[in-house]
């Protein structure tokens, strides 16, 4: 197009320039003075012939390239105007366009004008209706965007594993939680199959989604065992399917929930259960055993007969005794103790329980020894449970240690650790080290000691229980066999506004 | 049956001194220990006719004493009557392996206990003769 272009204007250039020749030559010719540089030039008729046949030729080719671009205007407001009956083609046909066209020209230009404007301001339009659709759209993107980071959030804050797979057992979503169990990390892994992220080891859980995507719709649900950080852990673990708008399985969403604490539990009240049950079966086989001999007349002479009665009697106020300590171990252990915590001097506890065990120290020939009282330990406390405990404490020393031996209790009051620690020491049988960690054991009995004294094994249980459960205190022990044991217990001061609600 | 040594072995002395008044009155020689080493020990050295023991005792249990009386040749014959308080019973396969004779669960009755000495002993003459 360039060079063809670049020909037309010099075409007309010189054209222009003959044009102004002729016309020069002409004026030249009617006697104005100002031609006369170029009158001696011009004087020749062929020159001047050649000049007007470029001048017309110019001119000619000028109204045709005008011709011309009135027909592609035409043209463009003919694809403009489809509506217009005359313009079917998209060329046009030069003697259609100068004989009809060269009249309509005007109204053509008009027309052609106002199509242009009404076609402007339409896209003009419509591209503010596009902007207005891109802004609202993007208002849409960007709530959906935080909808989606607020439900990531939501499970992804859950202490329970969450995991979500689409149908094919790949992963979707899941949560901290589910990424440390599982190992694997949580944000970036969708679309990997769920058994390659859980590992061989939890094969069974993987298994459990990939069947609950088959079976569409039933809920599973399981417990599961496995390790987590090389300790072992069970989980309760509920699988159940997502449907999309149309009722069809398009997921799987598996929620573990740690159990490993609610197992152990439930193991430790089975095993207390069937603990007790044994421990309340031994004194009652002794009673019916007992009775029965009697009944069979197998006690045949009358020492027999009172020894057999001494012992059913005895068997009986031991079993008596098992039910109560049993009750209150357990009581205090749910919490279903009335607790009444008021400030009370512990000495003052102390000498009370002294006074009552003295007649048994003194059937022992045990020598009690007592500190001289503190005037101010301040504990809140419930005065019957702390009762119990320095008895149990006392009664424990008393009975473990041969005749002739001592015991002393003494209290202090520790002020940089805030506590007030009591403290029993007897010169008694002792516990032998790989025994004395359970002595206050539910049931424990100290092997070796076992025939020296009655004992249901609760009494320190109890202790430990109202020291550390209810008083939020410590208890406890040291010992050497053979030469004594120091039993005690801390508890924590006063505080100064509980000592003023009296 | 007149005669025949009994060891009865219980961590609760009560339970031992009950079950050898019966047995004595009824004229079995009795033998008694209070845990299981003493009576492992008391079985090489006197080889009782049988053994009554009780299933819960410290550091041995019934059972384990069972076991290594098994072991050794020269007492595995001796047969053995279980007592226990526990509320589950033996399991089957071990009674079979450990070849006790009869258990009795706690509270029991020092009657049905001579009666079952009794069943066992004559089932043991009979299968020797």
């Amino acid at each position: 197009m360039k060079p063809a272009r670049n020909l037309s204007v010099a075409f007309i250039l010189i054209a222009a320039g003959c044009l102004l020749l002729v016309g020069l030559a002409q004026w030249s010719d009617s006697g104005i003075g100002v031609g006369g540089v170029f009158a001696g030039h011009t004087k020749s008729g062929i020159l001047v012939l050649v000049s007007r046949l470029i001048g017309a030729m110019g001119v000619i080719w000028l109204g045709w390239f005008a011709l011309n671009l009135a027909a592609a205007i035409m043209s463009i407001a003919a694809q403009l105007q489809p509506d217009n009956e005359h313009h079917s083609k998209a060329s046009p046909n030069v003697a259609q366009t100068f004989t009809i066209r060269a009249f309509r020209f005007g109204s053509v230009i008009n027309k052609l004008t106002a199509a242009i404007s009404g076609r402007l301001s339409a896209y003009s339009d419509r591209i503010a209706d596009l902007e207005t659709q891109i802004e609202h759209l993007q208002i849409q993107i960007q709530l959906s965007k935080s909808q989606k980071r607020n439900i990531e959030a939501i499970i992804y804050s859950i202490r329970d594993a969450v995991i979500v797979t689409d149908e094919s057992g790949r992963l979707l979503m899941a949560n901290e939680a589910a990424g440390r169990l599982f190992g694997f990390d949580y944000r970036d892994s969708q679309h990997k199959p769920v058994a390659d992220l859980v590992g061989e080891s939890k094969r069974e859980f993987a298994d459990l989604l990939s069947r609950v995507a088959q079976t569409k719709g039933k809920v599973k649900r399981r417990q599961i065992d496995f390790l987590e950080a090389e300790k072992p852990k069970s989980f309760d673990c509920i699988i159940s399917c997502v449907h999309d708008g149309n009722e069809q399985v398009c997921g799987v969403v598996a929620v573990l929930h740690d159990v490993t604490r609610e197992k152990e539990i439930a193991q430790m009240k089975n095993d207390f259960v069937s603990h007790v049950s044994h421990e309340l079966k031994t004194p009652l086989a002794s009673i019916t055993a007992y009775a029965e001999m009697l009944c069979e007349g197998e006690a045949q002479d009358e020492q027999t007969r009172k020894e057999f009665y001494s012992v059913i009697h005895d068997q009986a106020d031991r079993l008596n005794r098992l039910i109560e300590d049993i009750l209150n171990v357990s009581r205090i252990e749910s919490g279903l103790i009335k607790v009444e915590k008021k400030p009370v001097s512990l000495t003052m506890l102390m000498q009370e329980q002294l006074r009552m065990i003295k007649g048994y120290a003194e059937e022992k020939n045990i020598e009690v020894i007592s500190q001289k009282p503190i005037v101010f330990d301040r504990v809140a406390v419930d005065k019957d449970m702390m009762s119990q405990v320095i008895v149990n404490l006392l009664s424990n020393a008393i009975k473990y240690t041969p005749s002739g031996g001592s015991v002393r209790i003494e209290s202090e009051v520790d002020e940089l650790a805030r506590v007030a620690r009591v403290r029993v020491t007897d010169t008694g049988v002792g516990i032998p080290e790989d025994e004395i960690e359970r002595v206050f054991d539910k049931f424990y009995r100290v092997q070796a000691n076992k025939n020296q004294a009655k004992g249901t094994g609760l009494g320190l249980n109890l202790v430990k229980q109202i020291v550390e459960k209810v008083h939020s205190g410590r208890v406890f022990v040291t010992s050497k066999p053979g030469v004594g044991s120091t039993f005690g217990f801390e508890l924590p001061l006063a505080t100064a506004e509980a000592l003023e609600t009296v | 049956m007149t005669g025949k040594k009994v060891l009865v072995v219980d961590d609760e002395i009560h339970i031992v001194h009950v079950v050898a008044v019966k047995l004595r009155n009824n004229g079995y020689e009795v033998l008694t220990a209070a845990n299981g080493a003493e009576a492992y020990t008391l079985t090489c050295d006197e080889k009782p006719d049988i053994i009554v023991t009780d299933y819960q005792m410290p550091l041995m249990t019934g059972l384990q004493l069972v076991q290594k009386i098994r072991e050794n040749d020269a007492i595995s014959d001796i047969p053995v009557i279980l007592l226990t308080a526990r509320s589950f019973a033996i399991e089957d396969d071990q009674r079979r392996n450990l070849r006790i004779s009869e258990c009795l669960s706690k509270p029991f009755s020092p009657k049905e206990l001579l009666r079952g000495i009794e069943d066992v002993l004559y089932r043991q003459t009979v299968t020797q003769s």
